[in-house]
């Protein structure tokens, strides 16, 4: 995607295609995530992301394309490069009379005793009890055995796939400090979201990824500007639709009554003016959750392609 | 820095060492195994001994006048013998029924049940290599059904010896192998499908089919006018068909379950190796 030495990248994938029969769960994704960064990889279900996931752990195999995971591809790394990679699932299938203690030692000693002795520290750390049966834990207390699990050895590559769902305020903090802990440790991490707000906390560039392909990939500084603004203006009178649409940076004009609804990026000039030939009663300017743009994305393309005309 | 803030390890490649997995599966399945176990020494200790209670004579004439195919269909033509009463009752159906019903159930679940409902996701992306997983897996199925054959071959064993039945102990052991190797055979078809393809219910459909097969050839054989082909196929027959609690070891019978037990291991580790996981 751009010319970073093959050296700091840690994850790159080109072309990448996955198809389950006639479906084409990735369509030519590609990806290049940096040494040390927090990569957010954003997208709604079904988008491809924990394909993604899974084709860089060697679950699944590529239909075409080429994947490469700390500089080798993950099937001729196997189990010596999944050694260097934690792992959160998204959704973690854990049951069992067996304690939540005695699972993490089972998935140290198939890492060779690595990590082991921080289990006790991160569930203490977490509010975990170690002693309590896996399958009497709630989603949140099993997440925490999967975000254990996932930190325990300190890797150099952390896939999250969703990382601070179900999990209360309090203790999605303490997993973003983790996350950056880690990064301070020199380790990169790539964390999957359907929600935004999730990853726009610690990451410092996110994809957009949509039916398999990336749409938009950005710095989390950038996508936040290109979200532009909501303005609203209330005039005494009823206005048109037409005075305002055509505007440069002016999108999603809608016209209620007296009430004038549209989506600013760039300079408010054009618009201000345009607005200023009629009696404003009452305006907003309010920035928009990134929320709205991810959608964009999606209506956008969606659009492009007459199926539907807003997917919400 | 505390213990829990540690730099990223770059040369951390640590693999397991041991058999982890194996360990893990065992202890999972201490309980269960422990039940089957009991269950199936009862059964099998239970209707060994009631080979005292047993009128011979009568039930030879309740034999006699039996058709002769059906007779022979269902191994009662030696019922009488000490031999022929364990192989029609305990070594020729319940054993193989129980032990069958556990391995084929624990073969297909092992891999395609867990994988299906997700629990080895964590186990595929640690470094094991799916080699290790499949070897290893297996190998807790073999222990568990080695557990349940030699629980009904002592139970046998000890009943034989304190009744006084005229069976050889030598030949007794020799069916108890058979047994094992009879129902390591079936479940590891189980297995195999299983890690093929990924899918509980085809594998054990897949391992029900045989041994109902195996069990159905190995009946009509002697029905059949030249059935002895249908012999030389089923598994059941290579099992039982020498009669080994008359005449031991069977080389061919039994060497048979082995190769076909390998085979399923063999291909369960390849086509595993090639496919994608818990999709």
């Amino acid at each position: 995607m751009n010319g970073t030495a093959s050296a700091d990248v840690v994850i790159r994938t080109t072309g990448l295609v996955k198809e389950y029969g006639s479906t084409r769960a990735l369509d030519g994704l590609d990806l290049s995530i940096r040494r040390g960064e927090v990569f957010g990889f954003l997208g709604p279900n079904g988008a491809g992301k924990s394909t993604t996931i899974r084709v860089l752990l060697d679950q699944l195999r590529p239909t075409a394309g080429s994947v490469e995971v700390l500089g080798t591809t993950p099937a001729a790394g196997g189990p010596q490069l999944r050694a260097r990679i934690g792992y959160l699932p998204g959704e973690l299938a854990m049951s069992g009379r067996t304690t939540a203690g005695e699972l993490l030692g089972y998935l140290a000693r198939l890492r060779g005793g690595a990590g082991s002795e921080r289990i006790h520290p991160l569930a203490e750390r977490l509010a975990l009890d170690l002693d309590k049966p896996i399958r009497g834990l709630s989603k949140g207390n099993k997440q925490k055995v999967g975000v254990i699990q996932a930190f325990m050895h300190a890797p150099e590559l952390l896939i999250l796939d969703e990382p601070t769902s179900g999990l209360d305020p309090l203790l999605q903090r303490e997993v973003i400090g983790m996350v950056r802990e880690a990064q301070g440790g020199g380790a990169t991490v790539f964390m999957s979201s359907h929600v935004l707000s999730e990853v726009e906390v610690i990451a410092e560039r996110v994809a957009i990824v949509r039916q398999g392909r990336i749409v938009d990939l950005d710095d989390v500084a950038t996508l936040r500007r290109n979200a532009g603004q909501q303005v609203v203006f209330e005039f005494v009178t009823h206005v048109s639709a037409d005075d305002f649409s055509g505007l440069p940076g002016i999108d999603d004009v809608a016209v209620d009554g007296t009430t004038v609804t549209c989506l600013l990026r760039g300079e408010p000039d054009a618009l201000l003016k345009a607005a200023a030939r009629h009696h404003v009663v009452r305006w907003s300017a309010q920035d928009r959750e990134l929320e709205d743009l991810f959608l964009d994305f999606y209506r956008v393309a969606v659009h492009a392609e007459g199926v539907v005309t807003d997917v919400r | 820095m505390s213990v829990d803030t540690l730099p990223a390890r770059p040369a951390n490649d640590a693999q397991p060492s041991g058999l982890p997995v194996v360990g893990w599966v065992l202890r999972q399945q201490r309980r269960s195994l422990v039940i089957w176990t009991v269950a199936v020494a009862a059964v099998s200790g239970i209707y060994a001994s009631l080979y005292t209670v047993m009128d011979t004579g009568e039930l030879a004439s309740l034999v006699e006048g039996m058709p002769e195919g059906l007779v022979s269909a269902l191994g009662y033509d030696t019922i009488g013998s000490p031999a022929g009463y364990l192989e029609s009752t305990v070594f020729g159906l319940l054993a193989p029924l129980l032990l069958l019903v556990f391995g084929l159930g624990i073969g297909a679940r092992i891999v395609a049940g867990l994988e299906e409902d997700g629990t080895l996701e964590l186990e595929f992306t640690h470094p094991v290599s799916r080699r290790r997983v499949i070897f290893e897996r297996h190998l807790a199925v073999v222990i568990q059904v080695a557990v349940l054959s030699v629980a009904t071959w002592l139970v046998v064993a000890a009943t034989v010896m304190a009744i006084d039945m005229d069976v050889s102990q030598g030949d007794l052991a020799a069916t108890g192998l058979g047994l094992l190797l009879l129902t390591l055979a079936l479940s590891s078809v189980a297995f195999a499908v299983g890690a093929a393809t990924g899918r509980r219910v085809i594998a054990l459909g897949a391992g029900a089919a045989v041994a109902v097969l195996a069990y159905l050839a190995d009946a009509l054989a002697p029905m059949l006018d030249d059935g002895r082909w249908l012999e030389a196929i089923s598994p059941f027959s290579w099992y039982l068909g020498s009669e080994p609690l008359v005449n031991g070891i069977d080389p061919l019978g039994f060497g048979a379950l082995l190769v076909l037990s390998a085979l399923a291991l063999a291909v369960a580790a390849v086509t595993f190796d090639r496919r994608d996981l818990g999709v």
